[in-house]
């Protein structure tokens, strides 16, 4: 059994309805690439001059008739047509089972009866748009790329980019402009040329700036606002002869290498800085000491020695030797007699300036007396160490030990007795055994001492500046208790 | 209007049947409806409720209707396979001779009531497994075909209650369909009470014989259906399978075994059943869609996560099919992308 022309004439329909939403669809589709494809001969309208705008015209109807045309071609199947005419007009699959059936060899008779039943029912079906409008996703984003092109279509026309940036310096201007004089238009030998070829041209935009500087408030372009709050605001900002001469400011800068090492120059003595070193020199995970940086210390140790006429030079050109020779303990225990050299010098230019009744002094007296008694702060510079029984890395023979206090603790005691005056105060005696010690001290006299000590080293200088004030504050809280 | 008098014939014979059986049964008009598709597509029928909803009257109302043999067993925790086939006993002729003889049992009828077939030992049950697919049952030996047209209806309890034993998946997918019997709403409780409760007899007269049963099997068989609908179904019953590539996430996450090709079977027959019974030549996707979950929903197992979530069958069925749908028929439809 042929098809019947109704349900065909049906299926036709559908597909011609198909065919215009896709026309719509790809349409659409092509009006946005069209647009897109349309800025950019807008955007090169300097170059293309009018051509830009038609071309632009032409690109945009391109993309519309591709697009349209596409859908429009497009093959539509009759089977998906009838498919969905059957959904559409609640056809039940009648019309694509009839369509499909009808021409099958193995068709019953029941199909004859089906045809015979959807041509009924497709006779009195209502024709309409049954097809839905499929918007394509770039309908939501065409609004961009055609008012894009419709203003650059209306604004003038953008100036090309270069390859290189810009230069703005009138020297440059004028560089081109010497080139172009280079050339054989006459127009062009007719310019001005250059008033003053010893003037560096890439300043004159600041001397302008500079008179502006002057009077009224600085424009655009016033580099030289940059130095308003220095001494050199008032003389010609010359680049060139700033990085010449250089600001002191940056000198300073630059040389923060140079800036005076307040803790290891003033509050630090050479010994000291020179132990710490050897102790990071002999520290670390690895067993191994760095033959370079023991060498460097002993240059240290040997130009500390030149300057304050130390005499361990003679261990430190050992230990150099010891060194060049691949033999590393020996130039450390060379390097470890200079440096008792140097700790015992140190030792006595501090005892010239040191205080009465200090720690330094006990432990001196102690010292010559054969013993030897270290805080843990000086244990960590080394000053004990040697001496003390027990303790120390020297082999050299120790002193007598220490002479303990026996055991009893009542041996020990304190004693005091308020003083009243201007300022109430409280004196201190140690009593006992411990009273006849050396180490009894009167607790005022020493403060006064300090005191003393603390104003000569802030009139010598040696006490950073930003420091007097909190240092004469503390010292001001010791005399009030 | 038809214009194939078998068709007419079929129609009638089926709404005549309906209306036979709804002489008894109030409401539960799909239940009817869907009990006759699967007499007349060839299947069997499993019917699942709580007791008291008249599923035993249905079946035994519906067999009244139609001039067929009819059989009931009461399906019980000792009952054997050879109550169900029958067996071989010894008779002695005349002559004094013995011998064995074949007894039958009550699978050889038309219409076979398994009542409350979960109640018997799985032993038991699969005693009704060769009869149910092959229409014959082997004894000592011996096939013995059973008496066309052959059809089972079962009831069963939901396998919550107590003193169950769940059918095996073989034996349920030997079942067409599987229908839930539902509570009946307020307005069929009291037209059930009025009815029952109330000294009046109804008779139920004989609307089809079993010739017309088979011939309308066979006419069944005759109904076309088109290409994209029949792809439809297969779709459906793939998507049930979790290790299909197109499955849907629900099938992945809740199933553990699909419907097997009887699933597919079982849509279309049903389907083109339903179509003739609504004066059509054809297969509709509604048709489909429509059997969906009464031919799928005991060949769905669910994994135990699907169970343990308390996942309902038919709505995981229902959200197979509108998936399968976007992906073929409808998705088939997009003409502008």
């Amino acid at each position: 059994m042929p098809h019947p022309d109704t349900l065909d004439r049906l299926v036709r329909e559908i597909a011609t309805q198909v065919r215009w939403r896709r026309a719509e669809h790809y349409g659409l589709r092509g009006l946005f690439w069209g647009a897109v494809a349309a800025v950019v001969p807008l955007l090169f309208r300097l170059a293309l001059g009018p051509w830009a705008l038609a071309l632009a015209i032409a690109l945009l109807t391109a993309g519309v008739v591709t697009g349209a045309l596409f859908g429009l071609l497009k093959r539509v199947s009759p089977a998906d047509a009838a498919r969905l005419a059957d959904r559409e007009f609640g056809l039940d699959e009648r019309l694509s089972t009839a369509l499909e059936w009808a021409e099958r060899d193995d068709r019953t008779q029941l199909v004859d009866a089906l045809v015979v039943d959807a041509v009924a029912r497709v006779e009195a079906v209502q024709l309409r748009q049954v097809v839905r409008r499929i918007l394509p996703r770039e309908t939501r984003l065409l609004p961009v790329p055609v008012v894009l092109a419709a203003i650059l279509a209306w604004a003038p026309p953008l100036p090309l980019p270069t390859a290189s940036l810009p230069d703005f310096s009138a020297g440059a201007q004028k560089e081109e402009a010497r080139e172009r004089g280079d050339g054989t238009m006459l127009e062009d030998r007719a310019r001005p040329l250059a008033k003053d070829k010893q003037q560096r041209p890439v300043f004159e935009e600041r001397d302008w700036a500079q008179k502006g500087a002057t009077g009224a408030a600085a424009t655009a372009g016033d580099l030289s606002a940059v130095f308003k709050d220095t001494s050199l605001a008032n003389q010609r900002p010359d680049f060139n002869s700033f990085l010449k001469k250089g600001d002191e400011r940056l000198k300073m800068l630059e040389q923060t290498d140079r800036l005076p090492d307040l803790q290891s120059d003033f509050t630090s003595s050479q010994y000291k800085m020179v132990f710490r070193k050897s102790k990071e020199l002999k520290s670390g995970l690895r067993d191994t000491v760095s033959p370079q940086k023991l060498k460097e210390l002993l240059e240290e140790m040997e130009r500390l020695g030149r300057k304050s006429g130390g005499g361990w030079g003679q261990d430190v050109s050992e230990g150099m030797e010891a060194l060049e020779g691949g033999s590393t303990d020996r130039a450390m225990e060379a390097m470890q007699k200079a440096l008792d050299k140097m700790r015992a010098q140190d030792e006595a230019q501090r005892g010239g300036k040191g205080l009465r009744g200090g720690r330094e002094s006990d432990r001196r007296s102690g010292r010559e007396g054969g013993r030897g008694e270290g805080s843990p702060e000086d244990q960590d510079f080394g000053e004990g160490e040697g001496m003390m029984p027990g303790k120390g890395k020297s082999g050299a023979p120790k002193g007598e030990a220490s002479q303990r206090l026996r055991a009893n603790p009542y041996d020990v005691g304190v004693e005091g007795e308020s003083r009243r005056g201007k300022k109430d105060g409280f004196d201190t005696n140690l009593t006992g055994r411990a009273g006849k010690m050396s180490s009894r001290l009167s607790y005022m006299g020493i403060i006064g001492q300090y005191k003393n000590a603390m104003e000569d080293a802030i009139s010598r200088e040696q006490i950073p500046r930003d420091f007097h004030g909190q240092i004469r504050d503390y010292f001001q809280a010791l005399d009030e208790r | 209007m038809t214009q194939d008098p078998r068709v007419e014939q079929f129609i009638s014979s089926f709404q005549a049947l309906r209306r036979e059986v709804e002489k008894v049964i109030v409401g539960h008009r799909d239940i009817i409806d869907h009990v006759l598709i699967g007499m007349f597509a060839g299947g069997h029928v499993l019917l699942e409720g709580v007791p008291g909803l008249g599923k035993t009257l249905l079946i035994k109302t519906l067999a009244e209707g139609l001039e067929l043999s009819f059989a009931r067993v009461q399906f019980t925790p000792d009952l054997m396979p050879a109550d169900i086939i029958g067996t071989n006993i010894i008779v002695e002729d005349a002559d004094g001779r013995k011998h064995f003889q074949f007894q039958s049992g009550p699978i050889f009828a038309h219409i076979l009531l398994a009542d409350e077939i979960n109640r018997a030992t799985p032993k038991t049950q699969s005693a009704l497994l060769e009869g149910m697919q092959e229409g014959a049952v082997t004894v000592g030996g011996v096939s013995r075909p059973l008496p066309p047209p052959f059809f089972v209806l079962a009831t069963q309890n939901p396998i919550e209650m107590e003193g169950t034993y769940p059918l095996p998946e073989a034996q349920l997918d030997r079942f067409l369909f599987k229908l839930r019997v539902r509570y009946p709403a307020i307005e069929e409780l009291n037209a059930i009470i009025d009815r029952t409760t109330q000294v009046r007899a109804v008779t139920v007269d004989r609307v089809m014989t079993g010739p017309n049963v088979l011939a309308s099997r066979e006419l069944v068989r005759e109904v076309p259906i088109a290409t994209h609908t029949r792809d439809f179904a297969s779709a459906i019953v793939m998507a049930t399978h979790p290790q299909w590539a197109q499955a849907p996430d629900v099938t992945r996450r809740f199933v553990r075994y699909g419907a097997s090709p009887r699933g597919a079977q079982a849509l279309v027959l049903g389907a083109k059943v339903k179509a003739l019974a609504e004066g059509r030549y054809n297969v509709s996707v509604d048709d489909i869609r429509h059997l969906a979950a009464p031919a799928l929903r005991h060949r769905v197992i669910l994994n135990f996560e699907g169970e343990a979530e308390g996942i309902d069958v038919d709505t995981l069925i229902e959200q197979i099919v509108d998936t399968a749908a976007t992906t073929t028929t409808q998705g088939k439809e997009q003409f502008v992308r």
